[in-house]
């Protein structure tokens, strides 16, 4: 699906960013990963702060080619992974495993299910090395954002 | 009442061993001794179920030199539907089964755990199933991405190596703990296997 496509269901919105705006999150998404290494918490936790690097980094990639998630619709983290590969053009195989990553997050969320630190391991891995292409994509495709 | 329940409700024990193993394997075409070997039912009555289900098409009989073969009839015209009850209900295992034949070389055990192996999901549960090898969660992903569509649920993995399995056992954390307590439905290796995790100092 197109980005134009997402944005016709609704479930993406037109969006204009700017360097600070991209910058906070960034930083954000950075110290949430920083954060996800804690071992005095628990896994859920750690597991919790690298996903939201996860999703923090996603919506860079989104902003950066002009759109954003309708956070009223229901999805919209589900929309943001799945995005991604026409945002900053990441593999399929990659968008499955976050979105595994992202429905465990759901399950641990509403259902109170155990996450088990491998499952912490892997979203981590994740979540640096989407911050690290998306920083490298948008040196190459938006330098003006990428402060 | 379980999804397994409910199976025995509607299908006789053989008719059900041989609906589930033809439906989930529909590219296959099998001779009676075969599915008599694959699937426990005796010669004679799966002659007399098989011929049964042929009879109202749903299964197709393919004569091959003096042998006689079976297969699924997938033009018949509830077929998906069928194939569809057997892939949410007893067929699952089988499923998930064939769906991590890919990494059989780097995996000693598989296993589905939580509500579903405990007979407690409701229809729309992910299945977790837990993995012991030397496998890449990616990998593990992407083997099981078909299985979606076909059970018509998620699939939750989680995936350790035996080392990891074993030194959190060990630890006794808490997540671990309560996996090696609850039921389990054995995808590749047994309950035995499993239990000697505990065991076997060699790791």
């Amino acid at each position: 699906m197109t980005l134009e496509n997402f944005l016709r269901t609704g479930q993406l919105k037109p969006h204009e960013s700017d360097a600070k705006e991209v910058r906070r999150l960034l930083d954000a998404a950075r110290r949430n990963l920083r954060d996800s290494a804690a071992t005095n918490i628990s896994p859920e936790n750690r597991f919790d702060a690298a996903y939201k690097a996860v999703m923090q980094s996603a919506l860079v990639a989104l902003m950066a080619n002009g759109f954003i998630p309708d956070k009223k619709q229901p999805g919209h983290h589900a929309v943001a992974i799945q995005a991604l590969p026409k945002a900053i053009g990441i593999a399929a195989d990659r968008v499955a495993v976050l979105d595994v990553l992202r429905r465990k997050r759901n399950l641990s969320d509403y259902t109170g299910e155990d996450i088990d630190e491998r499952s912490v391991d892997e979203c981590r891995a994740e979540a640096k090395r989407l911050l690290d292409e998306v920083g490298a994509w948008l040196k190459k495709n938006h330098p003006e954002l990428a402060g | 009442m379980t999804s397994g329940d409910l199976l025995e409700l509607l299908f006789g024990a053989y008719r059900r061993k041989v609906l589930a193993f033809l439906l989930l394997r529909p590219e296959g075409s099998f001779h009676v001794r075969e599915i008599a070997r694959l699937t426990g039912v005796p010669v004679g009555s799966l002659h007399r179920e098989l011929k049964s289900l042929a009879d109202v098409g749903l299964l197709a009989r393919e004569p091959v030199g003096n042998q006689v073969r079976y297969r699924a009839n997938r033009a018949h015209q509830i077929y998906a539907e069928l194939a569809g009850i057997f892939a949410k209900t007893a067929g699952l295992a089988d499923v998930l089964r064939d769906a991590l034949m890919p990494l059989v070389g780097r995996m000693e055990l598989a296993f589905v755990f939580g509500s579903l192996a405990q007979g407690k999901q409701r229809t729309l549960s992910d299945v977790d199933v837990f993995m012991i090898g030397d496998v890449a969660f990616a990998d593990v992903v992407k083997a099981l991405s078909a299985t979606q569509a076909r059970l018509g649920r998620e699939v939750n993995p989680v995936v350790m190596t035996r080392r990891e399995v074993r030194a959190k056992l060990k630890a006794g954390d808490r997540f671990v703990a309560r996996v090696a307590r609850e039921p389990k439905i054995f995808l590749m290796g047994s309950e035995d296997d499993f239990r000697k995790l505990f065991k076997d100092r060699a790791a």
